[in-house]
């Protein structure tokens, strides 16, 4: 999904091309100018006096439209520039170039009244003041957002409901573990019932069953409020259970910005198939299988009992009805790969100049015919 | 009024922790009883040898002793904590957080910790300052009272503005949480006295690089009745210069880091 310059429309609203979407991003582009040094103290002393820079491009020209309600996981290896457009559309950096338009404000210009519609929620730092009780953070945020009070009682006993914290919240954060601390940070930044989220990476570091958690709350709190919802995340349980659409940015790229099975489709032109020998056969089949398979397909694994295979897609059909005609088989099952390692291997792919989206999925496929 | 509400509403949280700290409170306490000590000692030996030191007579520098832990003291309550955190919040990128709240950035920043065991430092302060009074028997009016309270905030802006401006110097250097180091020690020691008893290029130093001067001498100068008119209304330009200057450099450095922090 693109944006399209409306032209034959003019609109109320203030951003004409940004249409009717929530979050809208146009030629967005950021390059930061880092100091460089070679090692050594006299490259050291060198640079007091004179700073050689470099420019590092984080983002190069991203286009993407959210709608009102969606939830998109924005994927991208560390240094994607994934966390550079989090904090453009929260307005905490200036781009060098391009556009965007949230809630039909300009992020960086700060509105207050655009301040006081979003969050930005980090899982790596914390925002709720380390010596103080958690509910008195949460009165200062009461403060800073001027929230009536009825307002902010009925909020906050509602959050603290939902992310089950009646216990925590009287304890200073210090006495509170990763996850818990994480639980309290995700109420006290909605309290003010903002409707775009800025998710960077909430579940880094927690057990399964809290990231669990996490993702159902933020699944009933974008129902609840109809809240769109940018979020980041290396874990792809939390993509595949919270987001339909998903943007993919590497090297400050857009690779891909569609439906999670397209993205599967798009980058692993290859199936899974899973097959389980009938008991006593205990002749390893190493050879046979792979004889069966080829040319295009592998054997990834093999056990006494069965094997896991990869075949090419359209080689699927051949190879199934040839592995059911020779090998006495009990189970067999085809699948697409599993979706970390089809991102993995679109990250891999990466050389260090940004390579085009193509040439990203030719060289998977190299790289897989490789193997 | 907004900023007047934030503000109230990290004082009272203040008050309210204060019980988590009794520990602290109690070493804040002795800390200011032992600096008193100090002070008046020094105090009794210069007066032991000479009636006055640079026309200041014992007592009227027993109020000035009042005047410098009372400002200390409002110093440390909210402006010295809050400029430590800024300088950590900086360095540790949770700055961020404070930026995307729909407030102004500077108030925020400014009072955000509150170290409340420093009351401490202002009842000993008030304390000492009522006692230098009474012993002097000078009766303080009404329009003496007000003098000595305006010159009081002018001269505890013009230190908030300065240390916030050091601490703005974060945004480029990162770790400069020795600055405010030097700015204390300055102001403990040579902030006893009356800058009047300074070399001139000394007394030039306190009032313009490190403003003590206006921080506990003038004050302490309208309270004893030796302020100039002149000094008065240098003192108000000045703060009010202070406040514009300050707020100009933070919009710089704010600038500087959303420009460039990763």
């Amino acid at each position: 999904m693109r944006i399209t310059p409306s032209t034959a429309r003019t609109r109320e609203s203030s951003v004409p091309w940004a249409d009717s979407a929530v979050i809208a991003v146009r030629g967005l582009r950021k390059v930061y100018e880092v100091p460089e040094r070679e090692g050594g103290v006299r490259a050291a002393a060198g640079s007091l006096f004179r700073r050689r820079t470099r420019e590092v491009v984080a983002v190069s020209g991203i286009d993407f439209a959210i709608q009102p309600g969606e939830v998109v996981g924005f994927l991208g290896p560390n240094g994607a520039g994934k966390t550079t457009t989090l904090k453009m559309l929260s307005g905490l950096l200036y781009p060098t170039s391009g556009e965007a338009s949230v809630l039909g404000f300009t992020p960086w210009r700060r509105d207050r009244a655009y301040l006081g519609r979003m969050t930005l929620i980090m899982g790596q730092r914390n925002q709720l003041t380390w010596d103080i009780p958690v509910i008195d953070s949460y009165e200062l945020n009461r403060a800073i957002f001027r929230i009536p009070w009825p307002e902010y009682r009925r909020r906050r006993d509602e959050l603290i409901d939902l992310l089950e914290i009646g216990e925590l919240v009287r304890k200073p954060v210090r006495n509170l573990s990763l996850g818990e601390r994480m639980k309290c940070e995700i109420a006290g930044s909605l309290l003010h019932q903002p409707t775009v989220l800025f998710l960077d990476e909430p579940t880094i570091g927690l057990d399964v069953g809290m990231q669990r958690r996490i993702r159902a709350f933020i699944a009933d709190y974008n129902e609840r409020y109809d809240a769109t919802i940018l979020l980041t995340s290396h874990y792809m349980a939390d993509v595949e259970a919270l987001c339909r659409r998903v943007i993919v940015i590497h090297h400050g790229s857009l690779l891909y910005d569609g439906d999670l099975p397209g993205l599967v489709r798009r980058f692993s032109p290859h199936k899974t198939i899973t097959v389980e020998f009938e008991e006593g056969f205990s002749q390893a089949p190493g050879e046979r299988l792979a004889a069966l398979i080829a040319p295009a397909g592998e054997v990834v694994e093999q056990s006494a009992i069965g094997a896991t295979l990869r075949v090419p897609k359209a080689e699927t059909a051949r190879v199934t009805g040839r592995l059911l005609a020779e090998l006495p088989i009990a189970d067999l099952t085809v699948e697409d790969p599993p979706i970390e390692e089809v991102i993995e291997r679109v990250f891999s792919s990466g050389s260090s100049e940004a390579p085009g989206q193509d040439q990203v999925a030719a060289e998977i496929t190299r790289e897989a015919e490789r193997r | 009024m907004h900023a007047l509400m934030v503000i109230r509403t990290y004082l009272k949280l203040g008050v309210l922790n204060v019980v988590q700290y009794r520990a602290n409170f109690l070493f804040d306490l002795l800390s200011v009883g032992v600096y008193l000590t100090t002070s008046l000692l020094s105090l009794a030996v210069i007066f032991g040898q000479t009636q006055t030191l640079r026309g200041w007579t014992r007592d009227q520098l027993i109020a000035l002793v009042g005047i410098q832990i009372l400002v200390g003291g409002l110093n440390g309550l909210v402006i010295r904590p809050s400029m430590q955190q800024l300088m950590e919040n900086i360095r540790l990128g949770t700055l961020d957080f404070m930026l995307t709240k729909p407030a102004d950035s500077q108030l925020l920043a400014s009072v955000q910790q509150v170290n409340i065991g420093s009351i401490a430092e202002v009842v000993v302060g008030l304390a000492v300052i009522l006692t230098a009074l009474a012993r002097l028997g000078t009766e303080v009016g009404a329009d003496g009272a007000l003098l000595f309270l305006v010159m009081l905030v002018a001269g505890a802006t013009i230190v908030y503005c300065f240390l916030l401006a050091l601490s703005t110097c974060a945004f480029w250097f990162v770790r400069i949480q020795n600055i405010l180091v030097i700015f204390q020690a300055t102001f403990n020691e040579a902030g006893r006295w009356p800058i009047t008893i300074y070399p001139g290029w000394l007394r030039a130093t306190l009032t313009f690089l490190i403003p003590v001067a206006f921080a506990v001498t003038v004050p302490a100068e309208s309270l004893t009745g030796r302020l100039t008119t002149l000094t008065t209304l240098a003192t108000l330009a000045l703060a009010l210069g202070f406040v514009a200057a300050s707020r100009w450099f933070w919009r710089v450095g704010l600038r500087h880091y959303t420009g460039a922090s990763a």
